[in-house]
């Protein structure tokens, strides 16, 4: 209270302060210049009832297939810039590529494609928010089925 | 103000014990040197005497008991619930309060909207949002589900590989697809 009565100037400061630190926050949001695109590989079978522990964050969405086992085959992290493509290598000598289209409201839209020995399997335009994902499956792979996270963020 | 002064005015407090070392000995040092504060600091000392002395001499007369009987009946005095209230709201309302109020307001916002950015994992109340719009799919002549799952706001696109010939070998695997 006594600071507020002998220095008003110091919360006047403070307070431009947040709502400069706010306005930057915003203003680096609004600008991202490429688009981190994660790829993991997930096997989905029914021959053992093993989570693997790798996989615990993302417990909840892969349950909902209802396979009884999964395990992680690989990650991988790529930097995207907005209108680029890259290509992540898939178990089973498959291909997945990605352009980054566009950044709305915190949301990513992707271009997604999936090739095995070079014959398209799928196509695909799909918005997510940023941070968020959305899961590819069902080509086989190992007796069971490959699960595809697909997540994307601005760094 | 000059140097006599402003040692007049600490004379008092200088008697009564209530200056720190330092300035203690400034006062004490410039008493010894000028004629002019001595003589304040005698008269000074000869009032307080006097006054003592008339404490003193009195002190044996004066009741003090109904004076401490009062304090403690206004201690133990439970106020109305709603003075204690009103009071509470005047401190809380108060203008000081209320100005601080309004960085801590910005700063509170901040850390919610920031949440999602530190604790990507973090939610508060359940899962985000993480719905996908699927613009467009073409699986080149395959069957595909689309699917939204709801307990794990998450979409799902589903490949079945119903293609005559095409990896026989999992063909029971993946068949059916998962029981969503």
């Amino acid at each position: 209270m006594k600071l507020l009565k002998t220095r008003p100037s110091l919360v006047l400061l403070f307070s431009l302060l947040l709502v400069s630190i706010a306005g930057w926050g915003g203003a680096a949001e609004k600008d991202p210049q490429s688009v981190q695109v994660t790829i993991r590989s997930i096997l989905a079978a029914n021959k053992s009832d093993e989570f693997d522990a790798k996989l615990k964050g993302m417990e909840q969405q892969l349950k909902s297939l209802k396979y009884r086992s999964y395990r992680s085959l690989k990650d991988e992290t790529k930097t995207v810039p907005w209108q680029g493509t890259q290509s992540f290598e898939i178990p089973g000598g498959r291909l997945l590529t990605v352009a980054p289209q566009e950044f709305q409201e915190n949301r990513i839209a992707l271009k997604v494609r999936l090739t095995e020995k070079d014959k398209p399997i799928v196509d695909t335009t799909v918005t997510i928010p940023n941070k968020g994902n959305f899961i590819l499956g069902g080509p086989p792979h190992e007796g069971g089925a490959l699960v595809l996270s697909i997540s994307a963020a601005t760094p | 103000m000059t140097n006599c002064e402003s040692n007049r005015e600490s004379i008092g407090s200088w008697l009564d014990g209530e200056l720190s070392p330092g300035e203690s000995e400034s006062v004490r040092l410039h008493l010894a040197g000028c004629a002019a504060c001595s003589e304040v600091r005698r008269q000074l000392e000869s009032l307080n005497l006097a006054l003592k002395n008339q404490l003193t001499a009195n002190a044996a007369e004066i009741e003090f008991l109904p004076f401490w009987r009062g304090v403690q009946q206004r201690i133990n005095q439970k106020r109305p619930w709603h003075e204690e209230f009103l009071e509470r709201c005047r401190e809380l309302f108060s203008a000081p309060r209320m100005a601080w109020s309004v960085p801590a307001v910005i700063a509170l916002v901040l850390a919610l909207a920031s949440i999602d950015f530190y604790l990507p994992g973090w939610r508060l109340g359940g899962p985000r949002n993480n719905f996908a719009t699927v613009d467009s799919i073409d699986a080149h002549g395959r069957s595909v589900a689309l699917l939204r799952e709801n307990e794990s706001k998450t979409t799902v696109i589903w490949l079945y590989q119903d293609q005559e010939g095409e990896n026989e070998a999992a063909e029971d695997a993946t068949k059916s697809g998962p029981a969503f």
